[in-house]
């Protein structure tokens, strides 16, 4: 064997320009598989040996799976569960394996070799790993000079090896994953785009109803819509499904398309609620319902009718400043079918009917200071004078002052000149 | 700081008894639900006291709806015992006191019958 100063010197040199050629490959590489192919190549070559493999673990860390080779045979694919052979042994341990006669080394599992006909000798195999977490292992075998053996400076070389794959592999994980992201992120966008366009359109003109919709995530549970009937009468409806996020907007979408097309047919608006209950707790899940107040309103007489499911009492501000509550409820929609619902009905006058989500009570000041019912009614009789819509938009003002983040769906809906 | 949920369970004669004490929110509620979709059995009755609830949100009222509806399915019986005021009044809000069978008492659901 040579003296490490004659033979060793000029090999490393060599040994950190490849190296450094790899690491650069890395950098530039977008695509993990081309990169791993491309690096298992030039390692066959450069370390002189037959066959090299990266495997690499599964997400449950239960096998690992042949990424990229380079050899005789093509074992891409292949898997081995994770404490199977060298490869397992040097993954499950930590430490570079160097096995220089597999044949009197009981943990060589003959599978592979059995499989494709190849024959190992030799094995040097060396664990990836980033910041403690194990990835894989990369591993060559078979030295390619007659008699030749693995020795220390190949354990060494193929060590800083692994860790500059190791690097690479994490990176393109994380790359992965911030496309997944991505990917996602324009998901949510769509849905909560689809969802504002489920609200109905900002009425031309003089309309007698306004709502806002504010969700605290990208979509809501929270929904509001109104409509003209052919006699000039105005249908309208507030909902707030329970819980928050992609289940609650999926009901909250079936919730309110069933209503926008229900109440053009339905007549009676106590079993119109009815309807919704029924079609809503046919298919119920996770025990999800719907609180919902819906109503209607004609403009020519004022009048108003409303029927409520477990939802909080609507609140009439009268023209002279007093405020009345609906308490008249039945249970939420999609509870229990069968129910019935009774129906409230009033004279507007001057007055406005307002019909919120707790979104808007439980919300907070820029003080910190819960609005509460009080905190609304002020909102309401600060600017009494002003719209509808305005008042609407002041109480939504109160509750993102200072950028606040919202704690809840924010949704309101105004019925009244 | 949140204190969480304790969740106790005994079987007693011809009934299954599901104690819940603390604070059902979003954090909770899958633990409580799993409590009571796990005391669910067939043709069976479970009471479940809700007397150490200091608060439960619209998630927790949620488990509790999926439990009704579940054992309604089932043919079993399913009532609530000893509800505490802050559970009582959110109930009672969303008209749910109006769907669910509620019991003062342990000994009032016993004389209930079922």
């Amino acid at each position: 064997m040579s003296t490490p100063s004659s033979a060793l010197l000029p090999d490393s040199v060599g040994d950190i320009h490849w190296l450094a050629s790899i690491s650069q490959d890395f950098a530039a590489s977008l695509s993990m598989a081309e990169t791993l192919d491309n690096a298992i190549a030039q390692i066959m070559v450069y370390m002189e040996v037959e066959a090299a493999s990266i495997f690499l673990l599964n997400a449950e860390a239960t096998t690992l799976t042949c990424q990229a080779c380079a050899g005789a045979v093509d074992i891409r694919g292949l898997s081995v569960a994770a404490g199977q052979g060298i490869v397992g042994r040097a993954v499950s341990t930590g430490q570079a394996q160097m096995v220089r006669d597999v044949a009197v080394d009981g943990d060589f599992s003959k599978k592979i070799d059995e499989l494709t006909g190849f024959q190992t000798r030799s094995i040097l195999c060396a664990p990836l790993q980033v910041k403690g977490r194990m990835l894989g292992a990369l591993e060559v075998i078979n030295k390619r000079a007659a008699n030749a053996c693995f020795d220390d400076a190949d354990q060494q070389l193929l060590q800083a090896l692994a860790g500059v794959v190791s690097l690479a592999v994490h990176n393109a994980r994380m790359a992965e994953a911030l496309v997944e992201q991505e990917r996602l992120r324009r998901e949510l966008d769509l849905a909560r785009e689809i969802q504002r366009g489920l609200l109905p359109q900002a009425p031309i003109g003089e309309f007698p109803v306004c709502g806002i919709n504010l969700p605290a995530l990208e979509v809501s549970g929270d929904f509001y819509d109104f409509f003209a009937l052919p006699d000039g009468r105005i249908v309208w409806g507030l909902g707030d499904v329970s819980g928050k996020g992609m289940n609650a907007a999926l009901l909250m979408a079936k919730t309110i398309s069933l209503f926008r097309c229900l109440g053009k047919r339905e007549d009676d608006i106590g079993r119109l609620l009815a309807t919704l209950n029924d079609e809503i707790a046919e298919t119920a899940l996770y025990g999800m319902f719907v609180t919902m107040v819906l109503g209607t309103f004609d403009p020519a007489s004022g009048e108003v009718r409303l029927a409520n499911a477990g939802h909080q009492p609507p609140l009439l501000r009268h023209a002279d400043g007093r405020y009345e509550e609906f308490e008249l409820a039945g249970p939420p929609l999609g509870v229990l079918p069968g129910m019935g619902y009774e129906i409230v009905s009033f004279r507007l006058g001057d007055g406005r009917l307002f019909v919120f989500t707790d979104g808007v009570t439980e919300g907070y000041r820029e003080d910190g200071t819960m609005l509460g019912l009080d905190g609304l009614q002020a909102i309401f009789d600060a600017h009494a004078r002003s719209t509808a819509s305005e008042q609407l938009a002041a109480v939504a003002a109160t509750l993102q002052a200072g950028g606040r983040r919202l704690r809840d769906d924010l949704t309101l809906l105004a019925i009244g000149r | 700081m949140r204190d969480g949920v304790e969740i106790t369970s005994r079987k007693s004669g011809d009934f299954d008894w599901l104690g819940i004490a603390g604070e059902v929110d979003m954090h909770a509620s899958p633990q409580v639900r799993k409590a009571l979709l796990d005391a669910l059995q067939p043709k069976s009755a479970l009471l479940v006291d809700l007397s150490a609830v200091r608060y439960m949100d619209s998630s927790g009222v949620a488990c509790l709806v999926e439990a009704f509806q579940t054992a309604r399915k089932q043919g079993s019986r399913f009532a609530l015992v000893a509800v505490a005021q802050p559970v009582l009044n959110v109930l009672r809000l969303a008209r749910l006191d109006k769907v669910f069978t509620l019991y003062a008492s342990l000994d009032e659901a016993l004389a209930g019958g079922g």
